[in-house]
């Protein structure tokens, strides 16, 4: 218990980081799922068939290596462009861009579910009473996509949650690797993963107890429907 | 022909000329032409699939015409090529002119998201720019004149048919609009309802509002309409004032239509 006390600032430096990589991939990844699944419904093939491609990729292989491919391959690049040791990868960023990815291709499949969810017959309403497609957009669609996404994209967050903990392996100063750090030193492993999981458990309960007033907060008034 | 409410008395508020649409080979509109002046009510009969939907979202540029000429109020809605088809030449002009046409549609089309009240409010305030208390007070207003005030605070899953219509006419109304465009307002109602959307338009009529009506109500067209035309594979088959020509049809297949034959 001692041990506890004396390296929970070390843990809670690592819960920060698991957080902001957590947050930023969210943020990062709606907008990017967004992009994708207006893309995917384009009726344009030059925008729809590439962005097909890449989420089917992504989602098709595993996490850690669409991360490893970006942390080492992402590296590789920058030394071939620029002269080596300039820049290099920073386990944020490649754990940012891989989770962000990763996160904006399924959130794209929730996000095109969700835009045809709203009929269309809303949509033409709006642009017959003189709404340009963007203030549509903002006003009449987004806020019955919200609805039906948010279910969606809280899982994808919870995902994306845990996956955090894949990017300690390339030297994130996360959560996982501070409770690696302190098991070892402690000889304590049980304790320390113990402690750890019930951080993520936390972090788990908060984002449900949220997700759940979003959802929520974005049905209001839709009870009657269904 | 002048009539208490103004009927004929107006300058042109809507214009079309020449109109025509084809989807794909397909030609639905083979050149249609209607002047409304200001305080027309024309009702718009014809069978199924004889083009009357088209012809009105042809108008507010829902459909693109692939020829003719709109002009609202005077106003010619400019219309270009892009690669070989026609195409609006300028969308802000579009959204503004959309503003001045409201439209009514068969399915209500009301945005399930927003209460009542911000169905009404919601065009005055992202399109016409008014305020949120004037536009309030505006929807307000335009929700008594068709009895749902009650409703301001609903939701429309919470509403009858024949109250989500009159919602939506509310909804039309609040925008001020030039020229009201119902697309058979009536038809996805319970036989019970339709009577007091019916009502709700002919006190618009009565009140000197320009509307373009598709229907099967001929009722409706012979009591509240001054004008009447009948749309056939695509060209106006018949028209003219409602009470004669109801009463005798120029046209064989109008008469046929008028008696049921033709439905
Ligand atoms: N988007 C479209 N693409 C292809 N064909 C269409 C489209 N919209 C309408 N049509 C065709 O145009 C013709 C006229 O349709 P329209 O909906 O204007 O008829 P209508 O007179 O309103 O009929 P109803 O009384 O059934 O509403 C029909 O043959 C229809 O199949
Ligand atoms: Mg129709």
């Amino acid at each position: 218990m001692d041990n506890v006390v004396e390296y929970l600032p070390l843990l809670l430096q690592g819960l920060r980081t698991t957080l902001l990589l957590a947050v930023s991939t969210v943020v990062v990844g709606l907008a990017l799922g967004m992009l994708l699944a207006m893309a995917k419904l384009s009726d344009h093939g030059w925008l729809k068939r590439p962005a097909y491609a890449l989420t089917n990729f992504l989602r098709g292989i595993p996490e850690f290596l669409v991360l490893l491919v970006i942390y080492f391959g992402g590296t590789q690049v920058l030394n071939s462009i620029l002269p080596p040791g300039t820049i290099e990868v920073s386990p944020f960023v490649a754990g940012l861009i891989a989770l962000a990815l990763i996160f904006g291709s399924y959130a794209s499949e929730t996000f095109r579910a969700a835009f045809q969810s709203v009929p269309n017959g809303q949509i033409e309403a709006g642009r017959a009473y003189g709404f340009s497609a963007w203030k549509t957009f903002r006003y009449i669609q987004l806020p019955q996509i919200w609805r039906v996404a948010i279910p969606g994209l809280g899982n994808l967050w919870q995902g994306s949650v845990k996956d955090t903990a894949l990017v300690s392996v390339v030297g994130l100063d996360d959560l996982m690797r501070k409770s690696g750090q302190a098991a070892q030193s402690t000889r304590e492993p049980f304790t320390f993963y113990l402690v750890a999981s019930l951080m993520f458990l936390l972090i788990t309960l908060v984002s449900m107890w949220i997700i759940g007033r979003l959802e929520k907060r974005a049905s209001r008034g839709m009870a009657g429907v269904r | 022909m002048v009539t208490p409410n103004g009927h004929g008395n107006g300058r042109a508020a809507l214009e079309v000329t020449g109109l025509r649409k084809a989807f794909g080979s397909h030609e639905v509109l083979k050149g249609i032409s209607l002047t409304a002046r200001d305080h027309d009510v024309v009702a718009i009969l014809g069978s199924s699939g004889s083009g009357k939907s088209t012809f009105l979202r042809c108008i507010n540029l829902l459909e693109i015409p692939s020829a003719g000429e709109v002009r609202v109020k005077g106003e010619l809605i400019e219309m270009t090529q892009r690669r070989g088809e026609p195409a609006p030449a300028n969308m802000k002009q579009v959204d503004r002119i959309r503003s001045k046409l409201s439209m009514v549609f068969q399915q209500f089309n009301l945005w399930q998201h927003m209460t009542v009240l911000e169905n009404v409010t919601a065009g005055q305030i992202h399109v016409l720019g008014r305020d949120k208390a004037e536009a309030t007070e505006k929807a307000e207003a335009m929700l008594a004149k068709v009895g749902v005030a009650d409703k301001r605070s609903h939701y429309p899953s919470q509403l009858s048919g024949g109250q989500q219509q009159r919602v939506a006419i509310a909804r039309a109304l609040a925008m001020d609009p030039e020229v009201m465009l119902f697309d058979e307002p009536t038809s996805a109602l319970d036989p019970e309802l339709v009577n007091e959307v019916l009502r709700v338009m002919r006190s618009l009529a009565e009140e000197g509002r320009t509307m373009l009506v598709v229907t099967h109500e001929i009722g409706f067209a012979r009591e509240a309409a001054n004008k009447v035309m009948f749309l056939h594979q695509g060209l106006v088959e018949d028209e003219g004032e409602p009470r004669a020509l109801l009463a005798n049809p120029n046209s064989e297949r109008f008469r046929q239509f008028l008696s049921g034959s033709l439905k």
